[in-house]
């Protein structure tokens, strides 16, 4: 036969020739709930696919269902209605970090996004399919939490509101239908004065999983804690929300808390487990040393 | 189905599947193999375009979902005989030894310089953290995006003067 | 001159050949210059071509099915149903192939494809090659091998391959190789030691994740009875003799072209896709190509050694070092691939650049189901370095002394003796080294 040379590929523009005709891109929300209704979880949903192609590597030729959300335009968007934040479920990372809405009212969350993946992953990776992949890990899940988020999941038959803590049910698993797509996150805003603390612990800066995080939003009246927020990532089957040490905090003074109390609390509120990023006990002795660090922070921000 | 992009300021009408990743288009279908597979996981930032003005892990990308979109490689920046100043920083400052991820840490550089054109050593350690290097231990790498950002200022005086 | 043009033109002067340094005489060419890498440009354009950029148009895609167990015999491989997917043009078994041969860089142990009744050893072990139209019908069809197996005892630690009972993963037992080594009189030296300190270190395995996996592309061409592979390897001439010697070749059957490497740092010295290229490529008549993913690198390919290291040292009143006994283990895994020269090399350097005139030590490189251990960047001597040094710093530490001053006592001279008995007769910079790094650290001292 006829040796060849090794050369670069040249332009050959014919890899399949196959018509899919079920991977679907639609432009509307109502054509995408029509075609989720159809499907149901017989389709892969597909937001920025950071996840979904991690998750599916060497296998994306098995998915025989696509619903591809990248043309809702719609849902890319971040607005003030009534006191309230709304952020589209198709956001980007980049843009959450970038945003100075999200900055000015959510700095915490804003600060979440930047320290997910990396910069080619920020670009692509979505808040809708952060939430949606429901990993324990997932770093704006905690600070969601803190905020007292809510979804907005619509389906052809009509739109529920869920708030954060009621829809994370388990690791990657929450309490939305196979008919429903989120399309909103819902955050309050408020008057207050808001200071908040955002610690992530991995092995890496860039490209990690975490290990542990914490997400700490305080709003005040004065030098009075009137409102808290505290949650945690990596530290039991979903993200949690410390209820019972926000309780302890409200209508008291920061300065007259015991920081290394409140971290013994953290330690005793949550329930992680060994895995490859950390054992039980290393995870449980650094959720009292972060606690301490995201109230110092917070009282150094109060108080400049 | 088919899908129409712009890489490299050509605009392509191309069939794809889903199964092809935004890497395979480039690699196989355009002949573009400056894109390298490092993990195919997002993970080596060795698949780094710019796509639609962002750093994108090309590996993450099913083709579809790149259709109207506008896509810079590697290649696009520019030829052995005319290499534009930050390929020309990476071979002055040493920064290459296997070079397989210097096409990515060459677009990440670029695209940290285009929004930052004066960065500090840790601006450019955050612009390529996404980009994984085995055998530099980057500070050659870092050297390369710094004189890149001098070289880039000197010709923005030059062509102002 | 503007103070950006100035930087640029000192960084010039670090880093190019365009200008000089004065007073220093030099080469005209090369030696004393900074030279700027010849295929740099190559790279920064994307013009390199890679293992995995060269390609054919009527090439087809390699994926090879792998062990299902790290120890088992194989009793049955049913590829009736993979053999149907559609594109699939030829699924090569053992039996496909009888007269290949086993390979393997200084202990031909591992076999090309794992036959019926033979076993496993580890998870990386090749029982079919898939040969397809596209990579997804290799995919597919690979995932439809039916295999059937005997489980095995499963050895993952070189200790218990050792013990009497352990079942032998090769037949001629588990450890492969024993190195000694004697100087002086050891046993008197321990006696007459001021401090004597025992300790045990342990090393995991580390993978050398270059950044591009092994892949690679064969052509067969029948007419001249000649193979051509494009992959990466380290050792060109001895991946060729090793590739033609299983395959019943002669050397000049086999041409191995080396495309630009994307990283090695050892993992390379292995033959990883060679010899399935070949076979592919010679059964099929077209162009063949086979890339490892990440996870089959990192499962298939070697790795840094684990190396258990039982150091005793004696030292005396002065802070000199009397006595040294080393036993350095290896856990090569399922094949000996470098680990017999590893491990050597790794206890003649037991006690680093430290004197010590009476020593002892034993190696050995063991077989474990692990994934075989080869060459990685110091070849077992970075996992001595951790042992010695911390030996090192708690002897300093017993004799409450700086641990600077007790490595400068005991440092390489010209004219010292290795342990393997080499003299340095020049360039013996170790103590100038370590004086430099405390003047450069502002060395304050170390004691307790």
């Amino acid at each position: 036969m006829m040796r060849k040379s090794p050369m670069k590929q040249e332009s050959r523009q014919t890899i399949s020739g196959v018509d899919f005709k079920e991977y679907f891109q639609p432009e509307s929300i109502q054509k995408a709930l029509e075609i989720r209704a159809e499907y149901g979880d017989q389709i892969e949903v597909a937001a920025g696919s950071t996840d979904l192609l991690v998750a599916n590597y060497e296998k994306l030729h098995e998915i025989k269902y696509w619903l591809d959300l990248v043309k809702l335009d719609q849902l890319k968007k971040i607005e003030v209605i009534d006191n309230e934040l709304h952020i589209g479920a198709m956001v980007t990372h980049l843009q959450l970090m970038k945003s100075d809405l999200i900055k000015k009212n959510l700095a915490v969350l804003a600060a979440a996004a930047e320290d997910v993946g990396s910069p080619q992953i920020r670009s692509r990776g979505t808040i809708g399919g952060n939430i949606c992949t429901s990993s324990p890990a997932g770093d704006l899940l905690a600070p969601l939490l803190s905020y007292g988020a809510s979804f907005k999941l619509q389906s052809t038959e009509g739109e529920r509101i869920v708030k954060a803590e009621e829809f994370f049910t388990g690791p990657k698993r929450n309490s939305m239908e196979t008919d429903e797509l989120l399309t909103e996150i819902i955050i309050p805003l408020t008057d207050n004065k808001r200071e908040g603390s955002w610690i992530k612990v991995g092995r890496r800066k860039a490209l990690v999983i975490s290990t542990l995080t914490l997400a700490v939003v305080l709003e005040f009246e004065g030098e009075k804690i009137v409102k808290a927020g505290i949650a945690m990532g990596s530290v039991a089957p979903t993200p949690v929300r410390l209820k019972g040490i926000e309780a302890v905090m409200v209508d008291q003074k920061l300065t007259d808390l015991d920081y290394k109390a409140l971290g013994r609390e953290v330690k005793a509120s949550i329930n992680p487990i060994d895995d490859l990023r950390g054992t039980k006990e290393y995870r449980e002795d650094v959720a009292v040393d972060v606690m301490v660090r995201a109230l110092k922070e917070i009282e150094r921000k109060v108080s400049s | 189905m088919q899908i129409t992009l712009t890489v490299n300021g050509e605009q392509r009408e191309l069939e794809v599947t889903p199964y092809t990743r935004l890497l395979d288009l480039l690699r196989e279908d355009l002949g573009l193999t400056g894109v390298k597979e490092g993990c195919g996981k997002g993970e080596c930032g060795a698949c780094t375009v710019i796509m639609n003005g962002e750093l994108t892990a090309s590996c993450l990308v099913p083709a579809p979902q790149a259709d109207q979109a506008e896509i810079i490689t590697v290649e696009g920046l520019g030829t052995r005989d005319n290499l534009h100043p930050i390929q020309e920083s990476f071979v002055e400052a040493g920064a290459v030894q296997c070079g397989y991820c210097i096409p990515g840490m060459v677009l990440a550089g670029k695209r940290l310089l285009d929004e930052n054109p004066k960065p500090t050593e840790k601006e450019v350690r955050y612009g390529l953290s996404g980009n994984i290097c085995r055998c530099t231990g980057y500070a050659k790498i870092i050297d390369a995006v710094m004189l890149a950002a001098d070289k880039l200022a000197v010709e923005g005086s030059d062509s102002n003067d | 001159m503007t103070d950006q043009s100035k930087r640029i033109k000192d960084y010039f002067c670090k880093h190019t050949t365009r200008c000089t340094i004065e007073g220093v005489k030099k080469s005209k060419r090369f030696v004393g210059h900074d030279v700027l890498k010849a295929d740099a440009w190559d790279k920064v354009t994307g013009d390199a071509v890679y293992p995995d950029d060269i390609s054919f148009d009527d090439m087809l895609y390699i994926k090879i099915k792998r062990a299902v167990h790290p120890h088992a015999i194989l009793k049955d491989i049913d590829i009736s149903r993979a053999k149907k997917v559609q594109g699939v043009v030829d699924i090569i078994v053992a039996e496909d192939i009888p007269d290949v041969r086993q390979f393997g860089l200084i202990i031909r142990d591992q076999p090309v494809l794992i036959a019926p009744g033979e076993k496993m050893r580890y998870m990386g072990d090749a029982l079919a090659i898939v040969v397809a139209e596209t990579k997804e019908a290799a995919k597919k069809a690979r995932d439809l091998i039916k295999v059937k197996v005997e489980e095995l005892e499963v050895i993952t630690d070189p200790f218990r391959a050792m013990e009497d009972d352990a079942p032998n993963i090769h037949p001629d037992g588990n450890i492969v190789i024993t190195h000694h080594l004697n100087r002086g009189d050891v046993d008197t030296a321990f006696k007459d030691s001021a401090i004597v300190e025992e300790n045990r270190y342990q090393t995991q395995f580390i993978d050398q994740l270059p950044m591009q996996n092994e892949a690679g592309v064969a052509l067969y061409d029948e007419r001249h009875g000649v193979v051509d592979i494009w992959a990466a390897t380290q050792w060109l001439h001895d991946t060729q003799a090793d590739v033609a010697q299983s395959l019943r070749l002669s050397k000049d059957q086999v041409r191995i072209i080396q495309p630009t490497i994307g990283g090695a740092f050892g993992k390379k010295e292995d033959v990883s896709v060679h010899i399935h290229l070949a076979i592919a490529a010679m059964r099929t008549g077209r162009p063949v190509k086979l890339c490892f993913t990440r996870e089959e690198s990192m499962i298939t390919q070697s790795k840094r050694h684990p190396i258990t290291i039982i150091n005793k040292t004696g030292v005396d009143r002065d802070g000199y070092l009397t006595a040294w006994e080393t036993k350095f283990i290896g856990d090569t895994g399922a094949y000996a691939s470098s680990g017999p020269a590893v491990v050597h090399k790794g206890m003649y350097h037991a006690t680093g650049p430290y004197n010590c005139p009476n020593l002892r030590g034993v190696s050995h490189a063991v077989y474990t189901n692990n994934t075989y251990a080869g060459a990685m960047r110091g070849f077992g001597t970075a996992q001595g370095a951790f042992a010695y040094e911390q030996q090192m710093d708690i002897l300093a530490h017993k004799l409450n002394m700086d641990p600077a001053e007790f490595r400068l006592k005991n440092i390489y001279k010209k004219d010292s003796i290795t342990p393997n008995g080499q003299q340095l007769t020049h360039s013996v910079n170790a103590e100038e080294t370590i004086k430099r790094v405390m003047e450069l650290s502002d060395w304050k001292g170390g004691r307790k």
